[in-house]
C-alpha cells in the first residue's frame, strides 16, 4: 500500500499536528507493510522537507510554487491532485486542520473520491483498514470503511495520536524529491489578503471595580448611550440584564446573571432593573448595590444599599452633570 | 444550509428516554438476548437500538406527581423493589373539597383515587435508575439529542428515521464554530415516546390520518417540591383536592404527596380549556398554596424545585392509532394515561413493553409494514389497558359542562359500564373554548399581575429560575410563530394575548415597539411543557426541540 501523508506548514512554521498524522501514517505503513511517502507544499519551504526528511519516511515530497506561497483551497487542491495523479498512493492522510477542512472535501471531490474526516483511530483487521470516529458529541464511536478503489482521504483529529511518537529516520535522511506543479493565477479564485486577528474587544466584567448595568428600563437601544457614558465617567463597565443582551442592544458578554457572568465590584449601579433572581444571582456579591427603578415595589430594593425610586432618564443625566463637574 | 448529513442506521429508534421509551428499550433488549440465547435466527443485536433523549441527563425533563402503579414497572422488572429508586409507599390517601377558607374531606376516598399498594415516586429519578438498566443491555441511549425532524417514506404513509437536532446554530440560523448537522438516522421502526405533545408525533398528525375519533385534550400540570420542617407531613401521606381557587367551571385539582426527608410535593393539574383567555393557571396554583390546608404545611419550609409539563387527559377516545408503516407511537404521545385515576406511568410503561414485542415480532418476520405493525393495537386491546381505561372512556368528556356535571356522568359511568350519560361522547379541542374578548387593539397592562410574596408564593420568572432551566442562549427560536401579524393584530383584540397567561415559564410577553403591539419570546425560560402548542387559539405555536441537552432540570421531581 502507497501512503501519501500531506503535512501542514505557514510562513514555514510546522502545523504540530502533522508530526501527529505521520506518527499515525507510520503505524499505519507498518501495520500494512506499506511505503510512505510525505508532502512538503508551500512555498520556500525546502527547510521543513529537510527537517521531516530526518523522520522514519520512504522519501519527502516538495512541493513547492509561487502561487502556493500564501494558502488558497483552489491552489492547494490543483497542486495535490496532480501530486497526487502522478505518484498514485492508496491512502492520502491528513492532519484534521482547519486548512485541511478547508480545501481536503473539495480535493477529494476533484478525484471523485470518498473522504473520512477527523478519526481519533484504526484497526488494521483481515487485510482491511477500518477508521474509527466519533459521533454523537463523542458518546459513540463509529467504524468506518472505504469501498473501491483509492486514493482513500482520512483525517486525524488533533491529539489522536502523539507527535513526539513519531519515529525518526532509522539511516539517516529519507530522500528529498521535488515535484514540479503547474498552476496558473487565473485558476485560482480567492485573493488571500494580508493575516490578521480579530481585534475583540475582550471585556472581563468580572475584573471591573465599578458596573453600570441597564436593564428593561431603558427601553429604546438608543438610549444606552447615556448609561455608557455614566460608566465612562465613573472608571467603570458597562453591563446589562437579559433582555438587553437577548434584543442584540448589547453583547452577550455583557450580560450579568444565571446565563451571564456572575460579577462582585465595589459598585454596582443598577439602572431599571427589576431583580429577577435570574439577574440578582449574578451581582448579589457586589459591594454595594445602588437601584434605580420606578416601580417602588420592585425586588432590586430589597437587595440593594441605597436604592432611588425613581425615572432612569432623570437620574442618569443628573448624575452625569455631576460627575463632569468633578 | 445544505450541509450533508452523516447518516446512521438502525433496527429501532426511540424518541424519548421516559418511562415508556425505556420500558419499550428494556423489554425489547430482553426479548433480544433470550431470543439469542435460544439460538434461534436471525441473530438480532441490542446495539442496533438507539434511543434519543433532548435533555441534558437521563431524567432532567421528566415531571410527574406523582403516584404510581406499580402494575406495569412489576411487569417489565419483577423485582424492582429490591432496588427501589423510588421515594416511599403511600400510607394514607384522602380526597378534599376546598373553599376560600375551609377543607371538607370526602367521607370516603373515591375508589378511583384510592392509592393502597401505589408508591409516591419521582419520576425523574425512575427514568434515571431504569435508564441505567437499558444502557447496561447495550442499547444505544443519547441523552442531548432531539428528534427535529421525521424522515418520511417517499412512497406511501410511514416513517424511515428520523433527523436529529443541528447544533451550533447562531439565532439567525447561521452556522457557529461548533456547527455540527444533525444526524439521519434511519431506523426499520422508529418509537415516537416524546410525552404529550410530542413534536414528531405532531409531524406525523400532519401528514397521517392518525387521530382518534376525539382530538387528543390536554391539562397542564404546576408543580413545587419543597421542604418543609420536620414532623409535617408523613412520608406517603396523599391527599388531592378539587374547588378552590378553580370555578367550578374549570376541571382541575391540586395534589399534596408527602415524600421521605421531609419533602413535600404539591401541583395542580389544570384542564387547557377554559373560557376566560385571561386566565392565569400559574396564578391559581401560586393562590392555592394561600390555602390554610395548604399552607399550614408548607409555612416555614422553602421551595426546592419547580416545573411545569401538560398531561394527555382525553382517554379512549382521544387515542390516535398507534401504528403506521415502520412507526409506533407510545405512552403519552399516544395518551395512554388514566384521567380518573390521574396515573399514567404505569401505562405508559405498559404501552412500551407491548411495542417492543410487536417491534420483536416485526423483526424477526421482517416485515414492517402498518399491517404488522397494527400487532400493537391488538396487544393493547386484549391487556389490562383496555380493561382499565374503557370503563373511563367518556370520563374527561363529562366534565366539558362543568365539575358537577362531571361528577354527575362519573356516577352514571361507574353504574353503565363507562356509557355515562352519552357514549361515545365527543369533545373539541381545548382551545375552542375560549371566550372571545373583542376589545381595542391596545395591550393588556401586565403591572398588576401576580408577583407572590417570595416566601409562600412567587412570580413565574422566580420559578422558572427554580427549575433549573437553561438553553444555548444563541441559537434559533425553538418556539417558531407561523404568523406573528396575527398576535399583533388579531389575537390582541380578540384575545387578548393569551400566551402571556398560560405559559408557566414566562416565555411570550407582548412589547410596544413604535408604538404597536410586538410579540416578544423569552424562549430561554421554556421548560418545554408544550402549553403553548396546544392552548394557542389560533394554533400557530409550533414549538420544536431545541439545540439538545437545554431545558429543565428535573432532578428529583
Amino acid at each position: 500500500m502507497k501512503i501519501l501523508l500531506i503535512t501542514e506548514q505557514r510562513d514555514a512554521k510546522w502545523n504540530k499536528t502533522s508530526f501527529e498524522t505521520l506518527a499515525a501514517a507510520q503505524q499505519i505503513a507498518k501495520d500494512t507493510g506499506g511505503a510512505l511517502s510525505g508532502i512538503v507544499i508551500g512555498n520556500g519551504v525546502a527547510a521543513l522537507a529537510d527537517d521531516l526528511a530526518g523522520k522514519d519516511l520512504a522519501e519527502v515530497l516538495l512541493v513547492e510554487h509561487d502561487l502556493l506561497g500564501a494558502y488558497t483551497p483552489d491552489g492547494f487542491s490543483l497542486a495535490l491532485a496532480q501530486v497526487i495523479q502522478q505518484t498514485k498512493p492508496d491512502l492520502v492522510l491528513l492532519p484534521h486542520t482547519y486548512q485541511v477542512r478547508d480545501f481536503a472535501p473539495k480535493l477529494a471531490a476533484s478525484l471523485g473520491k470518498g473522504m473520512i474526516g477527523d478519526c481519533t483511530g484504526y484497526r488494521y483487521e483481515n487485510g482491511r483498514l477500518v477508521f474509527v470516529r466519533q459521533m454523537f458529541q463523542g458518546k459513540t464511536a463509529a467504524d468506518v470503511t472505504f469501498q473501491g478503489v483509492g486514493p482513500w482521504f482520512a483525517t486525524f483529529q488533533a491529539g489522536a495520536f502523539r507527535g513526539d511518537h513519531a519515529a525518526a529516520h532509522p539511516s539517516g535522511k529519507a530522500p528529498v524529491k521535488r515535484i514540479g506543479v503547474e498552476l496558473s493565477a487565473d485558476k485560482i479564485r480567492t485573493k488571500p489578503l494580508e493575516m490578521f486577528r480579530e481585534a475583540k474587544q475582550a471585556v472581563d466584567l468580572t475584573q471591573a471595580p465599578i458596573i453600570v448595568a441597564v436593564g428593561r428600563g431603558i427601553k429604546a437601544p438608543e438610549n444606552i448611550a447615556q448609561a455608557e457614558k455614566l460608566a465612562k465617567l465613573l472608571g467603570g463597565e458597562l453591563a446589562a440584564s437579559r433582555p438587553i443582551c437577548d434584543e442584540g442592544w448589547l453583547p452577550m458578554e455583557r450580560q450579568i446573571g444565571s446565563s451571564g457572568q456572575t460579577v462582585a465590584p465595589k459598585l454596582y449601579l443598577a439602572l431599571g432593573i427589576s431583580g429577577a433572581i435570574q439577574h440578582v444571582v449574578g451581582m448579589k456579591g457586589s459591594r454595594t448595590i445602588v437601584a434605580v427603578n420606578k416601580d417602588q415595589n420592585a425586588p432590586i430594593f430589597e437587595i440593594a444599599d441605597y436604592g432611588i425610586v425613581g425615572d432612569i432618564f432623570e437620574i442618569m443625566p443628573a448624575l452625569t452633570e455631576v460627575l463632569e463637574k468633578l | 444550509m445544505t450541509a450533508e448529513r452523516e447518516q446512521l442506521e438502525a433496527d429501532v429508534l426511540i424518541v424519548g428516554a421516559g418511562p415508556a421509551g425505556l420500558a419499550c428499550a428494556l423489554h425489547l433488549s430482553n426479548l433480544i438476548h433470550k431470543h439469542n440465547e435460544s439460538g434461534a435466527k436471525p441473530e438480532l443485536s441490542t446495539e442496533n437500538i438507539y434511543v434519543l433523549e433532548k435533555a441534558r441527563e437521563l431524567g432532567a425533563h421528566q415531571l410527574s406527581g406523582a403516584v404510581m402503579d406499580p402494575r406495569g414497572l412489576r411487569e417489565l422488572v419483577p423485582d424492582f423493589e429490591k432496588a427501589p429508586p423510588f421515594d416511599t409507599p403511600v400510607g394514607d390517601d384522602a380526597a378534599y373539597f376546598l373553599t376560600e377558607k375551609k377543607s371538607l374531606k370526602f367521607p370516603i376516598t373515591p375508589p378511583p383515587l384510592e392509592n393502597h399498594g401505589n408508591y409516591v415516586v419521582s419520576v425523574s429519578k425512575l427514568t434515571k435508575w431504569l435508564g441505567g438498566l437499558v444502557e447496561k443491555t447495550g442499547v444505544n441511549l443519547f441523552t442531548q439529542f432531539a428528534g427535529a425532524q421525521l424522515i418520511f417514506n417517499p412512497e406511501g404513509e410511514g416513517i424511515a428515521g428520523v433527523i436529529t437536532d443541528d447544533k451550533g446554530l447562531d439565532k439567525n440560523g447561521k452556522p457557529k464554530d461548533n456547527y455540527t448537522p444533525g444526524y439521519e438516522l434511519r431506523a426499520k421502526v422508529t418509537v415516537l415516546a416524546e410525552g404529550p405533545r410530542g413534536s414528531l408525533t405532531k409531524q406525523l398528525g400532519a401528514r397521517c390520518k392518525i387521530q382518534g375519533l376525539n382530538p387528543q385534550v390536554y391539562s397542564l400540570g404546576i408543580k413545587e417540591l419543597w421542604e418543609v420542617p420536620a414532623g409535617r407531613i408523613a412520608p406517603g401521606w396523599v391527599a388531592h383536592t378539587l374547588g378552590w381557587p378553580l370555578p367550578s367551571s374549570t376541571y382541575g385539582g391540586g395534589w399534596i404527596y408527602g415524600l421521605r426527608d421531609n419533602r413535600v410535593s404539591l401541583g395542580m393539574a389544570i384542564g387547557l380549556e377554559y373560557q376566560d383567555p385571561l386566565f392565569d393557571p400559574h396564578e391559581a396554583f401560586q393562590r392555592y398554596k394561600t390555602h390554610p390546608f395548604v399552607g399550614r404545611i408548607l409555612e416555614g419550609g422553602k421551595l426546592v424545585r419547580y416545573g411545569a409539563k401538560t398531561i394527555p387527559m382525553g382517554g379512549w377516545y382521544s387515542m390516535p392509532r398507534p401504528y403506521v408503516d415502520g412507526g409506533l407511537i407510545i405512552g403519552d404521545s399516544a395518551g395512554f394515561l388514566n384521567s380518573q385515576r390521574l396515573k399514567g406511568i404505569h401505562m405508559g410503561i405498559k404501552s412500551g413493553m407491548l411495542a417492543a414485542e410487536t417491534i420483536f415480532d416485526a423483526l424477526r418476520s421482517d416485515d414492517i409494514s402498518a399491517h404488522a405493525l397494527a400487532a400493537f393495537s391488538e396487544k393493547v386491546e386484549q391487556s389490562w389497558i383496555k380493561k382499565e381505561l374503557w370503563p373511563v372512556r367518556n370520563f374527561h368528556q363529562g366534565f366539558h359542562n362543568g365539575l358537577w356535571a362531571g361528577l354527575a356522568n362519573t356516577a352514571v359511568q361507574m353504574i353503565s359500564g363507562g356509557r355515562g350519560f352519552s357514549d361515545p361522547a365527543r369533545t373539541r379541542a381545548g382551545y375552542e373554548d375560549y371566550r372571545k374578548l373583542n376589545r381595542e387593539r391596545e395591550l393588556v397592562d401586565q403591572s398588576t399581575r401576580f408577583k407572590g410574596d417570595g416566601v409562600l408564593t412567587f412570580d413565574r420568572l422566580t420559578d422558572v429560575y427554580h427549575s433549573g432551566t437553561r438553553h444555548e442562549e444563541d441559537q434559533p427560536c425553538h418556539l417558531v410563530v407561523l404568523e406573528p401579524s396575527i398576535c399583533a393584530d388579531r389575537c390582541v383584540r380578540e384575545y387578548g394575548n393569551p400566551c402571556q397567561y398560560f405559559c408557566p415559564a414566562a416565555v411570550y410577553e407582548m412589547v410596544r415597539e413604535k408604538d404597536a403591539p410586538k410579540l416578544k419570546i423569552n424562549a430561554s425560560n421554556c421548560v418545554h411543557c408544550k402549553t403553548c402548542d396546544i392552548a394557542d387559539p389560533y394554533q400557530i405555536i409550533d414549538w420544536v426541540p431545541p439545540e439538545g441537552g437545554g431545558g429543565p432540570n428535573y432532578e428529583g421531581m
